[in-house]
């Protein structure tokens, strides 16, 4: 019995360890909060500090607001504000901005920062620059320097969305001798400046001391950056970092309850979990079907199950740190009758669909809470996981070939680019929304706010697609940490206005 | 050998029966337990495996008619254990399957036929056996859609090359036997004697091959499922239970702990039952106790 016995121990032990295993891989020590310096963990790390060359959310994370500046930036609030143009003014034609930039600003090699770069920078968008989001300049027909502290940007026509977007990282402002080697150096006139970078580790950035603004209160930064959620979260149980920007695995959450320890903040993002409709193909181009689904759907059951309960219901693709978000949860209440009724008028009482879902946690979780709920009205759903990114973004994106998905569409004000183009995956089609985008775009403020408003609301009433809810920002920190973000309205993470805990 | 020709088959049988030893008996009972519970499954579970019911979510052991209380989404977690038993029993017998029906008739071939063919069976048998398993299943399973089924092919083919090595082996050593010498002289076809001679004497240690081959084709679809590669959402799967709890393991240790379990026993039982058959069906072996 001596063989058998071994084989019980080796299989108990393998199983232990599978069990176990994820929770084994805790972070290295050290870099923990003293005074001026703080380390922050985060889950995706850059595959170099080039944005206008590599897509990937990391890079803008890290860098932007921090080390590259903007001649605007987004407040807390979703509100475009100066940052290195005290202030700027669009003629009555709405196409020509001029800009007043500041007249004390430097880069960190040295040079002073005047309309010569801005020119640059934005010129630069257009011709250097690889990744599609720079599509977001091709309005801009001329841009100019009038003198060193004034530029002149010219587009070819009206566009909110324009200014919008040189929030993100379209907006960066480069030095004209600072841009030689992207990928390792960065240059730029942020609060802070890299100091290294160990590949596969951390970032570190310390205070940039010929910062223009108010200086930051920690001397230095570690951006340090972990495989998978559990080891992050290890990370700062065992004191190895001080915050975890975002919590990834919800109920894991209980661990840091010690409200003596720790502090949760929980806010909102710009992502919206959406259970996507094929709304060219039958049998979801019937608008009773897809009101029949909206009804079938607990929303609050389902974020409850799926998502520990953390994140907001919206009913609507406007997250609520937009000017035009409003709360269109009351569109579709929870109401099986109602949706058995919808889908018998339209003659579809045994339907079968498809849910192809990215193998991602919050998918796959609200996938089985789907397919439960639509169970009850008499609609059988097939769930398939494909492989995300390649897979999913081949079969569901590309060629459109699905009845149902469910994405977390994460882009900052993506409303007019999933609804507004009938190309787009979800393959929706409405002149009106379109003209309503339109007018969005090339009006004031006001007008932008109306239109965008009353466009939202129809897709939300044409049940284009079904808003499950909107992924929230979680962030857990050591307590006493000052500054951290409670809403995540842009695509960085802001290191300039934290402070460190007194201990 | 000796054992074998001075004793008639009756007497041969009822030893058998007095030396049915202590891990063949422990491991039967597992495999048991298993099938019980995946045949008890279609036809009667405490819930609905697969209903979410978030007004119950996260309900503890032995609550509102929960033996072994609900996981996150509210589902019962006994009846997840007893509909995952058939999911575990699938792979393994699909797996299993697929290996044994080509591999075993590879290795028959390449041991009766030696030479040049006998290479060349073999040396494509080295060159699948180098390739990883999970690695294969999770390709299959990225091109083709995660599913049970591929991810079990998949791992029935990486294991073609064990039933093979074992059928080549047994089968050079039946080849040089006197009835089969004598079946060659006597004329008889190749695949009779392969039929009548060579698979009957080599079915014991095939047997033995199958039930530990059973007992890794269930941990590697826990372990696919773990990943996301293998039995799709909402079917229950033990790996997928297992998966599921990953971040409640510090507040409800008892979802990770429970298909843990299963999980350990099932491949314990087959481990175990196909070691007590190995010492069963040898009479070598029975003869140095």
């Amino acid at each position: 019995m001596t063989r058998p016995l071994a084989r019980l121990v080796a299989v108990i032990a393998t199983v232990t360890l599978a069990i176990t295993a994820a929770g084994c891989s805790s972070g290295t020590s050290g870099d923990s909060a003293t005074g001026s310096s703080l380390s922050v963990g985060f889950v995706a790390e850059p595959a170099n500090l080039d944005f206008t060359s590599t897509d990937g959310a990391a890079i803008p994370q890290a860098l932007l607001v921090n080390v590259y500046e903007g001649l605007v930036k987004l407040d807390q609030d979703g509100k475009i504000v100066p940052l290195l143009a005290e202030s700027w003014e669009v003629s009555p034609d709405r196409k020509t901005y001029t800009f007043h930039l500041r007249d004390n600003v430097t880069f960190t090699n040295g040079k002073t920062f005047t309309a010569d770069d801005v020119v640059f920078s934005i010129n630069r968008v257009k011709t250097d620059w690889k990744v599609s989001l720079k599509s977001a300049m091709d309005v801009v027909a001329n841009v100019e320097k009038k003198d060193d502290t004034t530029a002149v940007v010219t587009l070819t026509k009206p566009s909110n969305s324009w200014l919008y977007r040189m929030t993100t990282r379209i907006g960066a402002m480069f030095s004209r001798d600072g841009v030689a080697d992207l990928a390792n150096t960065p240059v730029g006139t942020g609060p802070y400046k890299l100091e290294s970078w160990r590949r596969g580790d951390a970032i570190t950035f310390s205070a940039n001391d010929s910062y223009w603004g108010t200086k930051p209160k920690l001397q230095k930064v570690v951006l340090k950056y972990f495989k998978d959620a559990t080891a992050l979260n290890n990370a700062l149980l065992t004191g190895g970092i001080d915050v975890i920007s975002a919590v990834q695995a919800p109920e894991s959450i209980q661990q840091f309850s010690d409200t003596s320890k720790y502090e949760v903040i929980e806010g909102t993002t710009t992502g919206e979990v959406v259970l996507s409709f094929n709304n060219s193909k039958a049998p979801l181009n019937d608008p009773r079907v897809r009101r029949a689904i909206r009804h079938a759907i607990d929303h609050k059951a389902l974020l409850d199950t799926a998502w520990a309960g953390r994140g907001q219901l919206i009913g609507t693709m406007v997250p609520p740190t937009d000017p035009w978000y409003e709360d269109l949860t009351g569109l579709y209440p929870y109401d099986p009758a109602k949706a058995r009724d919808l889908l018998a008028q339209a003659g579809q009482t045994r339907l079968n669909l498809k849910l192809r879902i990215p193998n991602l946690p919050y998918a796959v979780a609200s996938a089985q809470v789907v397919k439960s709920q639509l169970d009850a009205v008499g609609i059988t759903v097939d769930i398939e996981p494909l492989e995300f990114p390649a897979r999913w973004l081949d079969v569901v994106f590309k060629q459109a070939d699905y009845d149902m998905s469910i994405i977390n569409h994460v882009e900052p004000r993506d409303v007019t680019a999933v609804f507004g183009n009938p190309d787009y995956y979800l393959r929706y089609d409405s002149p009106r929304v379109q003209e309503l985008f339109a007018k969005a775009d090339a009006g004031t403020e006001e007008e932008q706010v109306t239109a965008m408003k009353e466009a939202a609301r129809i897709i939300s009433e044409d049940a284009a697609g079904d808003f499950l809810f909107l992924f929230p920002n979680l962030i857990v920190a050591k307590k006493g940490i000052a500054g951290l973000p409670k809403n995540l309205v842009s695509e960085s993470f802001d290191l300039s206005v934290l402070s460190p805990s007194e201990a | 050998m000796t054992a074998l020709e001075n004793t008639s088959p009756a007497a041969r049988g009822r030893r058998r029966w007095r030396r049915l030893n202590a891990s063949m008996l422990v491991g039967g009972a597992l495999v048991a337990l298993v099938v019980l519970a995946a045949l008890v499954s279609f036809v009667w579970t405490p819930h609905d495996a697969v209903h979410v019911d978030a007004a119950h979510r996260l309900a503890p052991a032995l609550s509102d008619g929960y033996l072994l209380g609900t996981d996150k989404f509210g589902r019962d977690v006994a009846s997840q254990l007893l509909v995952g038993a058939r999911t575990t029993l699938f792979v393994g017998i699909v797996a299993v399957g697929v290996a044994a029906l080509v591999g075993t008739p590879l290795g028959v071939l390449a041991g009766m036929a030696g030479g040049w063919l006998s290479e060349i069976v073999m040396r494509a048998n080295d060159l699948l056996f180098a390739f990883p398993a999970l690695l294969l299943a999770i390709m299959l399973g990225a091109v083709f859609g995660a599913s049970t089924l591929t991810a079990m092919i998949a791992i029935g083919v990486a294991t073609i090359p064990a039933f093979a090595r074992v059928a080549r082996g047994q089968t050079l050593g039946v080849m040089h036997t006197e009835y089969v010498l004598a079946a060659r002289a006597a004329g008889r076809s190749r695949l009779a004697i392969a039929l009548r001679h060579v698979l009957p004497n080599i079915a014991s240690i095939l047997i033995v091959q199958a039930s530990v081959s059973f007992a890794i084709a269930i941990l590697a679809e826990a372990a696919l499922s773990f990943l996301g590669f293998g039995t799709p959402p909402p079917t229950p799967s033990w790996g997928r239970m297992l998966q599921e709890s990953q971040e409640l393991l510090f507040s409800t240790p008892r979802l990770a702990f429970l298909p843990g379990l299963a999980i350990a026993l099932a491949v314990l039982g087959f481990n175990l039952f196909g070691d007590g058959l190995r010492d069963w069906l040898d009479p070598k072996l029975r003869e140095h106790r």
